[in-house]
């Protein structure tokens, strides 16, 4: 283990999470480690998604939500009232389970991030530049982002000639593609993925596994899934959420081949779930 | 023939009947008031003065004190409403309070127009000082129409999608942000058609203008002179006996103008609808 002197991207340490007296997670303890994709896998109801959307502080949006425990991302606990949720969330993506573009242009779209980070700081730094508009370079390096991003989601070749169209007129497996593009568009180095392949043909989900393949050389990915062999294909670490606990978590192929649970391994080898 | 299929029938020969009756009463209503009132209208009737109390000459002023009241009116109750409704929408969770606020607003609603009249009377006219005037007119029109533009935007709002807030918010958007870019645009023609139904009303809004705006027959040179909407001067020449030929006119432009603002909210919806189903 000399190799990994690198602290983890991501350190769980009993984190709890209620809504009103449901305890959804039950006291999760998880090291994530940079450029790598993690797995999480389980039935549904076993709060997965909450896990998730624990990371990016999303779980308190609904009401009647408490938290125990804490959660560390580059060593800095984001649940500090120092920690500010709305800039967490532009360092942290996320992608849906459901494909959601936003009803706007496929450029609108992929845009929407950086137009609000480039927004705020023209009003804060600047502002006489607010009411000039943005300048040509300004626009140019938007171009380039949104091109960059739709690139790395494969999706750019599909679009290229419509940028100007609604994102709502792309195919499923498109739409989703675009929403993983608006993500890479704010440059995460974390991304959360809460089952982003649930309602897609093979074909976009193999795009966009790919996908996550290489963009793990510059972030770290949490790719939440439904599906065992999605996580079994693209996971190199693996966990096993059951009811709000985790069961077990390891190398990808530990879990598969040689599960040290019974639940787990029923859970893999398709005897329910 | 089976009674379930005579019942069918039935069903449908009542309720297509209501409809028929309630459109023949719509019609016959515009049709009477056209009639009557359409060979009096002439571009010197839309663009002239009123003479000898409205015995004579045309309705100008009072065309333009409608515009200009309804407007004020919706400059005024626009950003309040949308304001409140956005509010109650987006930054507070269902509680005791909203619930208040909701009921008080179906309340102010349901109040007759004549006693946001006495009210605008009162308050604007009397205690604030501002005398018959657009400006009194105006903001007892905007408080009349209030809980309409507020229902509706709400309404509109909460139809927005769930997923498009939480999207944007994952984005590292504020939830004013959120608001500005994601919720308000997509509410918006929603929006609109309650302003639009709301300008209609005010155009045609005779007891809460009578007591604020007054009946001057002159243009208006400020916000402070006083006018007759077309609905007063309606009022004032038939009760008064003055000249039913004159008021018929009236009464025709003013359900021309009403008829008008309701089809041109219908083409914007329209155009809306199509557009983000583009």
């Amino acid at each position: 283990m000399s190799g990994e002197l690198r602290s983890p991207k991501v350190e769980v340490k009993g984190l709890k999470v209620f809504f009103g007296k449901d305890e959804a997670l039950r006291g999760i303890t998880i090291d994530i480690a940079a450029n790598r994709i993690f797995g999480v896998i389980g039935p549904a109801g076993s709060a997965k998604t909450t896990f998730l959307r624990a990371l990016n502080r999303m779980n308190e949006l609904k009401r009647d939500c408490r938290r125990e425990g804490q959660v560390l991302i580059d060593g800095e606990d984001i649940y500090l009232p120092s920690c500010d949720p709305v800039a967490l969330r532009a360092r942290v993506g996320m992608v849906f389970a459901m494909p959601v573009p936003l009803p706007m242009s496929v450029y609108d779209n992929v845009a929407y991030g950086p137009r609000l980070r480039s927004g705020r700081s023209a009003v804060s730094e600047a502002p006489h530049n607010a009411i000039r508009g943005p300048s040509r370079s300004a626009k140019a390096e938007l171009d380039e982002l949104v091109k960059t991003s739709l690139e790395s989601a494969f999706l750019w070749d599909e679009v290229k000639d419509r940028l100007g169209g609604s994102g709502l007129k792309l195919s499923g497996g498109q739409q989703q593609r675009l929403c993983l593009a608006r993500t890479l568009a704010m440059r995460p180095d974390l991304i959360l993925l809460d089952e982003p392949c649930s309602g897609l043909d093979p074909i976009s989900t193999a795009k966009i596994e790919e996908a996550l393949v290489i963009l793990k050389a510059r972030c770290t990915i949490v790719l939440v899934t439904n599906n065992t062999k999605q996580a079994a294909r693209a996971a190199d670490e693996t966990a096993f959420f059951l009811m709000g606990e985790l069961i077990e978590m390891g190398p990808t192929s530990a879990i598969f081949t040689n599960p040290a649970d019974k639940r787990t391994e029923d859970y893999v080898t398709g005897r329910f779930g | 023939m089976k009674v379930h299929k005579i019942s069918q029938y039935a069903a449908v020969a009542l309720l297509g009947g209501a409809t028929l009756f309630t459109l023949a009463i719509v019609a016959f209503i515009i049709g009477f008031v056209l009639e009557k009132g359409l060979p009096q209208i002439s571009l010197e009737f839309l663009f002239s003065k009123p003479k000898d109390m409205g015995r004579e000459g045309g309705i100008f002023p009072a065309i333009v004190g409608t515009l200009l009241l309804s407007a004020m009116a919706i400059v005024v109750a626009l950003p309040l409403g949308v304001g409140t409704a956005v509010y109650l929408a987006e930054y507070t969770r269902e509680t005791r309070l909203t619930r208040a606020i909701r009921f008080g607003t179906d309340c102010l609603a349901g109040i007759p127009s004549i006693i946001f009249g006495l009210f605008g009377y009162i308050f604007f006219v009397t205690t604030l000082k501002m005398g018959w005037s657009l400006l009194a007119g105006a903001f007892t029109l905007a408080i009349m129409v209030l809980p309409t533009i507020i229902r509706t935007s709400e309404e509109a709002i909460r139809s927005v999608p769930q997923p498009w807030r939480e999207v944007s918010l994952s984005l590292g958007a504020t939830r004013w942000e959120t608001v500005r870019k994601a919720v308000l645009p997509n509410a918006l023609p929603g929006i609109i058609t309650g302003v639009m139904l709301s300008f209609g009303r005010s155009i045609g809004e005779t007891a809460a203008v009578i007591f604020t705006a007054g009946s001057s027959f002159r243009l208006p040179k400020s916000a402070f002179d006083s006018v007759r909407t077309m609905a007063v001067h309606f009022y004032i020449l038939a009760r008064e006996g003055i000249s039913s030929e004159k008021a018929y006119g009236t009464a025709a432009v003013l359900v021309i103008a009403v008829l008008a603002v309701n089809i041109l909210t219908y083409g914007l919806m329209q155009r809306f609808i199509a557009r983000r189903a583009r």
